[in-house]
């Protein structure tokens, strides 16, 4: 019967939105009052250092590769300890998407989300970032990863002298 | 012809292929680390393991090591293949460090790819890494040794392909180590060849380091411009820069490697001191106005002083189709002055080749196939380096290499060698052609009589000159000697190297015209009033540099069309800025009339590095891009000429208008390039030269090119300027005994130049009686302009 269905769609809404009346409201007043996203939320971007405090960037450019809109650019150099890292870093907030896939391309846990989603700017240029706008003191997530302790060139530790690795062979040894 | 089955496809393929060249055939890639087609099979990596499952072998063997054969059915994925391949890559990775986010070599990397591939995902052998000390190899070449996967790529490079000696394998076990007995740069002019061939990080780009990611580069089929060879090369830029170049293919002309010279001489097209934009009168102007004023200026001349007022200079490294529309410019104004090169004796050498080369041209190809080489007046490693290395893949092959000539000629390869003063060179030649040897000295003899059995029995021999050192005389008896000895059965080629990688197309495109001191002549008698220059510096390349400066002061008129800072450039009336090869389309024809055709690579503009002084791109924001004003050259000359504008329309006209070029319309980048037909025309008759007399107490001084710092682009780039060598002389010991110069002793060496501080080398393979002097732009020696033969004073300098 049709009819029936029709009078309980009519007062149905009605009566949920009178129950709602006696209910303590979901809505925050935002600006005034502000909602703290979990951890692991995607919103603005960081650049993170290693426990040493040193920049974990390596300007690998996994991080432009992957991201789908083209947002990240860099330009890799070199310090004079053999360091690689970025001269220059620029994230482009107003074309990001956070779509987090540069947290997960990256090797070194250097670039990560966090719950900030406080970055709108009325001036779009404000929202083009830098190095320095995005680098942060500390770890992120990870507190104890330095990529160069594990990566096998010595840059950080001597040649040879990380955990998993045994020091300098001579060639020229003619022990068998 | 072998017929066999692999992947059940059947396919055909010549005698003595193996089986993993055939599987390319079918588009069948077979991972491999070892194997390399010029370098040839080893079988060393064993990662190309097959299947063998019919035929004359049979279970899991090397595809590389094993030549096809008839009636062989082959399956690359059978699973016991496949399981070995992938036990292969997890050795290959076992002491492999976990570094790819800093290493170059990422995203070009065979081992990479071969792991992805092979499916080695999680690490199962628990123990320590094996580490190795890097070595400094230079400023070309990075090492990492930690990433080396021991395939012996480069050592079989840089030692059996390139003939580099100080660069090798020690060690046994796992402590194999490629490098040096001792730190240092590495010596040969190939070293950068064993960039592209190491499959993984252990050798890298320098100049390159940490600039780009292979995949965010631009790159594009491209031919080399540093010298006459044509080499196929491919750019690579990023930010508006040109930041690397890598050895492309062409089997014909260099194969699979290129020189030092042209793998790090990329800077040129980013020079911070590059022109560009358009000037009128030394204020910039719009390209619009500019084209505009260029042809109100040029007609106004025209009409005052009649057709012959305005003279044109093309030039060897613009573009084939830039000249042709330079001739079609001086043809529609009525002009009889069209040169295409400033440097006399080049351009009258280029012009003999091209109208007596004909039949003879070789190839390269011809050359690494060839079993005998006669050098005769050419440095290879200076004036085009890849035929040093073409032969010695002809001298491996058991070629005989005789060099006749007054410099010591470095080679990768043993030689006959014969010092013979530059002035004989013409001579030798004749006599060798009509067996004749009587007016040579009994040692003499004794090289050219073996050699003149030899030419005699070679099955292909070669015949190699340089314009520089043979001039007009030289090149026009290497010509008629090769045309002597052939006969139908066994014909004599070949070879004459020339100053630039379009002299070849210059000089087919030049009429009987006279040649460019002629017209310094002209305007320093006020006869020709504008001069029209494209891509050349008649400041710096005319034959006497003083004379030319002098005369061009003359001009009412000069206008420049160039992509590097010349002196032209800055003293242009009317200054157009033109792009570099590897920022535009066009066509080069190399030393043997190959017309090759290149792409773009990158459009012009300031790179991001200058712009950004090293920082991020600055926050400004223009409708145009900043310094992207440069135009094709062609493009230039076609809004000159108020003509079609798109290059294959003037590649058609140009085809329809000349017998020629009618092949020009079909050349395609990427592929061998097609040799023009037809032949040039001979210039005038040279003026007769005044007998020279020596005055007493002089030597003869043999200005030649250096394999660095006699080149213009090369000079250009940052990263072979800083090799340039300190101004020197090489001379003969006992020459060094008389003046009482001893190696390594400061000198002071006096010409009608001026005179200059130089570093005496002495070396026995010179001619006793000259001395020789490098051109070294920028330097003391920057007017030695090779070729050029000045009577010298050497004076011993005392150390204060």
């Amino acid at each position: 019967m049709n009819l029936w269905r029709d009078i309980k769609g009519t007062f149905q809404p009605f009566w949920i939105t009178l129950g709602y009346l006696f209910k303590k409201p979901v809505t925050i007043q935002y600006p005034e009052e502000k909602r703290i996203p979990p951890p692991r939320y995607r919103a603005r971007i960081v650049l993170t250092r290693d426990p040493d405090g040193n920049e974990r960037c390596v300007a690998c450019h996994l991080c432009s590769a992957a991201c789908p809109v083209d947002c990240i650019s860099m330009q890799a150099a070199e310090d004079e300890h053999g360091r690689r890292y970025a001269a220059w870093f620029r994230l482009n907030f107003s074309r990001c998407i956070f779509c987090g896939l540069c947290t997960e391309a990256c090797p070194t846990m250097a670039i990560q989300t966090t719950p900030d989603y406080e970055i709108c700017n009325r001036n779009i240029l404000k929202l083009v970032h830098e190095k320095e706008d995005l680098l942060v003191d500390g770890c992120g997530k990870d507190e104890t990863y330095n990529f160069y302790e594990h990566s096998g060139i010595g840059v950080v530790n001597e040649r040879g002298g990380n955990e998993d690795e045994y020091g300098p062979v001579d060639p020229k040894s003619l022990m068998p | 012809m072998p017929k066999l089955i692999i992947d059940n496809l059947e396919v055909t393929v010549p005698e003595g292929t193996n089986v993993l060249e055939a599987a390319r055939k079918l588009d069948i890639v077979i991972p491999h680390f070892c194997y390399h087609k010029a370098l040839g099979a080893v079988g060393s990596c064993r990662l190309c393991a097959m299947m063998f499952l019919e035929g004359p072998v049979s279970g899991v063997q090397m595809a590389c090591m094993i030549p096809a054969q008839d009636g062989m059915v082959i399956a690359t994925n059978d699973p016991e293949a496949v399981e070995l391949r992938e036990h292969v890559i997890e050795w290959a990775m076992t002491n492999h460090p976990h570094d790819c986010p800093v290493c170059d070599e990422g995203g070009e990397c065979q081992l990479q790819e071969m792991t992805v591939a092979g499916g080695h995902a999680v690490r199962r052998y628990t123990g320590p890494k094996c580490t190795f000390t890097n070595q400094d190899l230079g400023p070309f070449v990075q090492q990492e040794m930690n990433r080396c996967i021991t395939c012996y790529r480069c050592v079989r490079t840089y030692r059996d392909y390139c003939g580099g000696e100080d660069y090798g394998v020690f060690g046994s076990r796992n402590r194999v180590f490629f490098g040096r007995v001792e730190e240092g740069p590495l010596e040969s002019f190939f070293a950068g060849n064993i960039i592209d061939a190491c499959p993984t990080g252990v050798l890298t780009n320098k100049p390159f380091r940490f600039k780009s990611r292979s995949w965010d580069l631009q790159e594009a089929p491209s031919i080399c411009p540093h010298c006459s060879l044509g080499c196929a090369v491919i750019p690579g830029g990023r930010y508006r820069e040109l930041q690397r170049i890598r050895a492309g293919v062409n089997e014909t002309t260099n194969g699979f490697f290129i020189c030092d010279r042209g793998r790090f001489g990329y800077d040129h097209v980013n020079h911070p001191e590059r022109p560009r934009e358009p000037r009128i009168d030394g204020q910039p102007a719009s390209m619009a106005e500019t084209l505009a004023a260029v042809r109100t200026r040029v007609q106004d001349l025209v009409q005052k002083h009649g057709p012959a007022a305005v003279a044109f200079l093309g030039s060897s490294r613009a573009s084939f189709e830039a000249n042709a529309l330079l001739r079609e410019w001086a043809t529609q104004v009525g002009s009889p002055h069209l040169v295409f090169e400033a440097h006399q004796g080049r351009d009258r050498a280029a012009r003999v080749l091209a109208a007596r080369l004909g039949e003879h041209a070789r190839s390269l190809e011809d050359v690494r196939q060839s079993d005998l080489i006669v050098l005769c007046g050419a440095d290879p490693l200076a004036e085009g380096p890849m035929l040093a290395l073409a032969i010695r893949q002809a001298a491996r092959n058991g070629a005989q290499v005789v060099v006749i000539d007054p410099r010591s000629v470095k080679l990768p390869c043993s030689a006959t060698r014969l010092p013979l003063a530059s002035g004989r060179l013409p001579e030798v030649l004749k006599a060798l052609s009509q067996k004749d040897l009587s007016a040579f000295s009994r040692q003499e003899r004794s090289v050219l009589d073996g050699l003149a059995a030899q030419l005699e029995s070679a099955r292909q021999p070669i015949l190699i000159g340089a314009a520089d050192l043979l001039a007009e005389a030289g090149v026009t008896a290497l010509c008629a000697a090769a045309t002597k000895l052939s006969t139908p059965e066994r014909p004599v080629g070949a070879m004459v190297l020339l100053s630039g990688p379009n002299s070849y197309g210059g000089a087919m495109l030049t009429g009987a015209a006279d040649d460019f001191d002629t017209v310094l002549d002209a305007i320093q008698e006020g006869r020709i009033h504008a001069l029209v220059c494209l891509s050349s510096d008649p400041f710096r390349e005319a034959m006497a540099p003083a004379r030319a400066q002098a005369a061009l002061g003359h001009l009412e008129l000069l206008v420049t069309i160039d992509s590097t800072p010349t002196l032209a450039a800055q003293r242009a009336d009317i200054f157009l800025p033109a792009r570099a090869s590897a920022e535009m389309a066009g066509s080069y024809v190399n030393n043997e009339g190959r017309m090759q055709a290149f792409l773009p690579v990158l459009n012009p503009g300031l790179p991001i590095s200058q712009t950004g002084a090293g920082n991020h791109p600055p926050r400004e924001f223009f409708l145009q891009t900043p310094g992207s004003e440069p135009e094709e050259d062609w493009l230039i000359l076609a809004q000159l000429l108020e003509s079609a504008s798109d290059l294959a329309t003037i590649r058609q006209r140009l085809a329809s208008s000349d017998q020629r070029f009618t092949e020009l319309p079909a050349i395609a980048p990427e592929t061998p390039g097609i040799r023009m037909s037809g032949s040039g025309q001979l210039p005038p008759a040279p003026p007769s030269e005044l007998p020279h007399c020596t005055p007493s107490d002089t030597l003869t001084l043999l200005a030649v090119s250096a394999p660095l710092g006699s080149h213009w682009l090369a000079h250009l780039s940052a990263p072979l300027a800083a090799q340039e060598p300190q101004p020197y002389v090489c001379l003969h010991p006992e020459q060094a005994k008389e003046l009482g110069l001893n190696a390594g002793d400061r000198a002071r060496l006096i010409t009608h130049l001026g005179h200059c501080h130089v570093v005496v080398k002495i070396d026995e393979m010179m001619v006793s009686g000259q001395v020789m002097a490098p051109q070294l732009m920028n330097t003391a020696l920057e007017g030695m302009l090779p070729g050029s033969v000045l009577d010298c004073r050497l004076e011993r300098e005392v150390q204060v």
